[in-house]
Formats: C-alpha cells, structure tokens, sequence
C-alpha cells in the first residue's frame, strides 16, 4: 500500500504533464491546419510533360533535393531562440565573430553557419 | 524695193506663226491658274515657317553657347580646387615607416554583446519592490578563423537578498571559454564552460527567455562547469536537418562542506570558493536531432547526460539524465521544455532522487494577421513547472503572461505564477515580475 501511496503523486504529476503536451500537441495541429488554410489556393499546373519512352537501360530520375539558401538557414536557425537581428546592426568583420559564437553554441553545422555568414555579410552594415 | 516686198510678205508669216504659237499660253484656265497661285502660297508659308525655325534655332545656340561657357568656367575651378587639394594633400603626406602589407584589413575581432535587465515583483503578502537589475556582458575576441574566446560576466543587484532587508551586489563569472575549430565536425571548448544538459543554460537563459524566471527544475542541474569538451554537428542532406553531439569532462558537483550531506551538495561545479577534493571529474554529453521541414517550422530532440563523484570521499556519485524537446510551427508559435532526473548517494538522506520538468509556450499574436500595432507585439506565453527535490519538497508552478516587443532588442515582460509548494523547502506564494529586457 505504501508504495501504491507514493506512485500516487508521481501518477497525477505524470498525467497533468502528458495532458499539458497533449494540449499543446493539440495546439500545434489547430494552427498548422489553420496555417494551410490561409495559404492561397494552389496555381493550376501546368500540363505534364511528356512521359520519357521506357527503356531498360535508362533508370527513373530521383527529383533533386532543394538546397536551402543563407537566407532560409538563417530563418530556420536564428530565430529559435532570439528574435531575428538586422544584417545591418554589425559589420561585416564583426557578423564573422558572432557567427563563431553562434556556430559553437547552438551546435551549427559550419558549411551552413558560412552560408548564414554571407547572407548577413552582403548587408551588413559599415 | 522687192527687198521691201519680200519683208511686207514675211510680216503676215510672222504674225501667223506668232497667233500659232501663243495659241497655248491662252490655253491656261483660271484654275489651272489658282491651283498655281495655291502652291506658290503654300511656298511662302513654308518659307516663313522655316525662317521661324531658324529664328528659334539660333536663340537656342545662343543659350547653349552660353551654357557651355559656364561648364567651361565651373571645370576650370573644380580643377583650380583639385588641384589645390593635391598640392595639399602631398604637402601634408608623411611617408610611412612600413608598407602597408597586402590581404585582409583584420584577421581578428573584438566586440561585447550581451543584455541587461530590470525586475520588478510582488509577492502575495508582501510590498512590491524592484527586485533586480542585471548587467551580463559577454565578451567575445576572435583571434583568427579558428579561435574564439568568449566570457559573459553578471552584474546583479539583488534588492531583499539579506536577512532583515537590504540588498546585495554579485559579479559572477558565468562561462569563460576557448573555442578551438578543429575541423567541419571537432569544436574543441575548454574553460568554465556551459554544459549542454538540455538545452537551457546554452541557448535560452537571460533575456533570450521569455519568462523573467528559471524554470524550477533546472536547480537540479549545473548550468556551467570547469573542464573541456569536444563539440559538433553532422548535417542531413541540404535542407538543414543535422545531428549535433557534445562530450564533455568537467569537475562536476562537490561538497560545500567536504563531507556527503544532502544539504552540501553544490552544483555550482567548483567555480566558486570551495575546494575540489574527490579525485575523479564526473563526464557527460548530449546527442540531439534538429529537423526543419521549412524556415520557421522546425522540430529538436535531445537526450543528455552527466555523471561524477561529489563528496570529498569520493564514495557518492551524482548523476542526471535529461530530455529535451522543441517545436517550432509558423514564426509564431513554439513550444519547448526538459524533463530533468537526478539521483545522488548521501551519508543522511541515502539516495536521494531529484526529479522534475517544464513545458513552456508561446505564441505571437502577430499570427492572426490583426491591423493593430500593438497586438501584433504582443507574444503569449505560459508555462507549467513541476519539481520534486527527493527531500520532502514539491512544487507545482503555473506561469501566465506576455511578452511585448518594442523592438527586436528591447523587451518588455510581465508574469504572473500561481505557486502551490509545500514540504521543508517550500517557495513563497503567488506573484507577479515584470521585467524590461535589452539585449545587445
């Protein structure tokens, strides 16, 4: 019984947690449906183009993968933890600095953390 | 005479010839002749049209002969003024001692970033007062591509900290670090560094947090601690996706008193003014996921790790395991959080088990596309904490507030938590905190 009693707080603790992510689970769901539902209706495509001739030496092209861009990295890391800051609050000498910083302490991959670098160099300011 | 004959004879030919040929001249009608007149018209009305032209034509090569004569005037003083800029200039020119050797202007950099705070707060019960203000510069002096030093220093006036009132001054180091990148994958880090236990004390403490207060169950674990550690990330593919890892070797907890009370356990990973008397560091990491499906969504998971002697004795192992998750859906909305478990061996209390975790959201109300100002800088934010200390106390915290944005830098915050603690170390009561954020 007595440890039933001391389980007893653990369960409601665990149960109010897992009703919390529920919740914001929950959340999530509502604005990214909602999300897709203010994005524009979609553009009518084009019509397919011809489907190349079958053969048996020539194999299914895989679509490329989309390389993001300095602009989209720094939207997708920058503003996880802190507002977005202007290229123009630092200069140039100054964005390769913080961006060491911020390489090493958010744990970015360098070829992206350069790639950010540039994006924010090409406006930094003087 | 017949001479005379034969001129009185060519006389009638004569006219003949002549009624013959002006036969046609007498031929030309009146129109014929007006249609003449018309052209011949017509002609002197081009002809003074074109003699306007030519007028008009002169008059403006009067002025452009004028216009050029004032260039010509204003090339002669810009040069007049060149020149005398020149014979200045090589006047005042002293010779350098050095070349100026070629590259870059700068291989290095030095600069401070940081933030600052003010805090106000009321407890339930008691008088409001400004409870805080912070200064936490960090200092940062890159010294080529691959170095990196960085320190951050907190500068806080703490009002009501003394018993009976008053208030106390600390400057505290909060990290100290060298940063080494060996290479596209090894960070090398060493000094007073901050541990990557979670994801809290590297990446959301200060005025990065949009919650004036620590989340409760981060007392159970060291925000920094002195030791070294290799650090990096792999990426996946091109579209941002990576997975990050961190091993770590640091002092670790120890004993305020050398002995292993429960009471003595200090986290602060021997950078304050106790000694480091157990023989063996304690050792740690984190291995974490990130995912973006696109800019602004994102996902990160987490699990991390720390483990090491803390008594003097050395016969006591601290540990602590922790989970750490984030969510990012639209620039608006987020939702973060840590589960935090330690457990560490005492000559009192036995094995004592510290557990605890928070979930905190957020979103911007920015996203329901409203025209007003003011709305669109207000973010929503709410948090839930639950701790358990292992020693007879727990906590159950509710945070509500917000977060107004004047800018990207200067924030200002206001919460109110609904506190519900009992057992020996139990938190005051409910309260509010504002706090004005600047971050630098």
């Amino acid at each position: 019984m007595n440890s039933l009693r001391s389980l007893k707080p653990r369960l409601q603790g665990g149960i109010l947690l897992a009703t919390i992510l529920a919740l914001a689970c929950a959340m999530s769901i509502g604005i990214v449906l909602a999300d897709d539902a203010k994005a524009p209706a979609a553009k009518p495509l084009p019509p397919p183009p011809p489907a190349p001739e079958k053969t048996s030496a020539t194999k299914p092209e895989k679509p490329a993968l989309k390389k993001v861009t300095g602009a989209e990295l720094y939207q997708i890391h920058c503003n996880r933890c802190h507002p977005e800051r202007y290229a123009t609050e630092w200069n140039s000498g100054e964005w390769k600095t913080l961006m060491t910083h911020m390489r090493v302490r958010a744990n970015l991959p360098p070829a992206q953390a350069k790639q950010i670098l540039k994006y924010l160099q090409e406006d930094s300011g003087n | 005479m017949k001479i005379h004959l034969h001129r009185f004879g060519l006389l009638p030919i004569g006219c003949a010839l002549g009624l013959a040929l002006a036969q046609p001249v007498a031929a030309v009608t009146d129109e014929e002749f007006n249609a003449l007149k018309d052209v011949v018209g017509k002609q002197g009305q081009r002809m003074d049209q074109l003699e306007q032209t030519h007028q008009q034509d002169q008059k403006t090569h009067e002025q452009d002969q004028q216009t050029i004569q004032k260039l010509q005037q204003q090339v002669g003083e810009t040069q007049q003024i060149a020149t005398n800029a020149i014979q200045k200039a090589e006047a005042a020119q002293v010779q350098p001692v050095h070349p100026i050797p070629p590259g870059p202007a700068s291989t290095h950099n030095f600069m401070v970033v940081g933030d600052a705070e003010v805090q106000f707060g009321k407890v339930q019960g008691q008088h409001s007062a400004f409870a805080m203000a912070d200064f936490a510069p960090i200092f940062l002096f890159r010294a080529n591509d691959n170095v990196l030093f960085e320190a951050g220093f907190d500068v806080t006036l703490q009002n009501g900290s003394q018993p009976g009132g008053g208030s106390s001054t600390h400057v505290d180091l909060s990290f100290a670090q060298l940063d080494y990148l060996f290479n596209d994958y090894i960070t090398f880090v060493g000094g007073d560094i901050l541990l990557p236990l979670g994801t809290y004390s590297e990446r959301t403490a200060g005025w990065l947090n949009k919650i004036p207060d620590d989340p409760l169950a981060r007392d159970f674990v060291p925000g920094s601690g002195i030791g070294m550690q290799l650090r990096g990330a792999v990426p996946i593919g091109q579209s941002g996706q990576s997975l990050t890892y961190a091993v770590f070797g640091v002092n670790g907890p120890s004993s305020l008193d050398t002995n292993g009370l429960a009471s003595n356990l200090d986290l602060g990973g021997n950078v304050g003014d106790t000694g480091n008397w157990h023989s063996n560091p304690s050792g740690g990491g984190r291995i974490g996921w990130f995912f973006p499906w696109k800019p602004h969504y994102d996902v990160e998971l987490g699990v991390s790790g720390q483990s090491g002697e803390w008594d003097n004795a050395g016969s006591h192992l601290w540990s602590a395991a922790v989970l750490d998750a984030a969510v990012h859906i639209s620039p608006f909305f987020e939702v973060k959080g840590e589960f935090i478990n330690s457990w560490y061996g005492t000559d009192d209390s036995g094995n004592v088990h510290a557990r605890g975790g928070w979930v905190q959201a957020g979103y911007k109300l920015a996203g329901l596309d409203l025209d007003y100002p003011v709305i669109n800088n207000l973010e929503l934010v709410s948090r839930y904490d639950r701790v358990d200390d292992g020693l007879g106390t727990r906590t159950d915290r509710c945070t509500l507030g917000y977060v107004y944005y004047f800018s990207n830098t200067l924030l200002f915050e206001g919460d109110y938590e609904f506190v519900h603690s009992r057992g020996p170390a139990a938190l005051p009561s409910n309260e509010f905190v504002f706090q004005l954020s600047y971050g630098f």
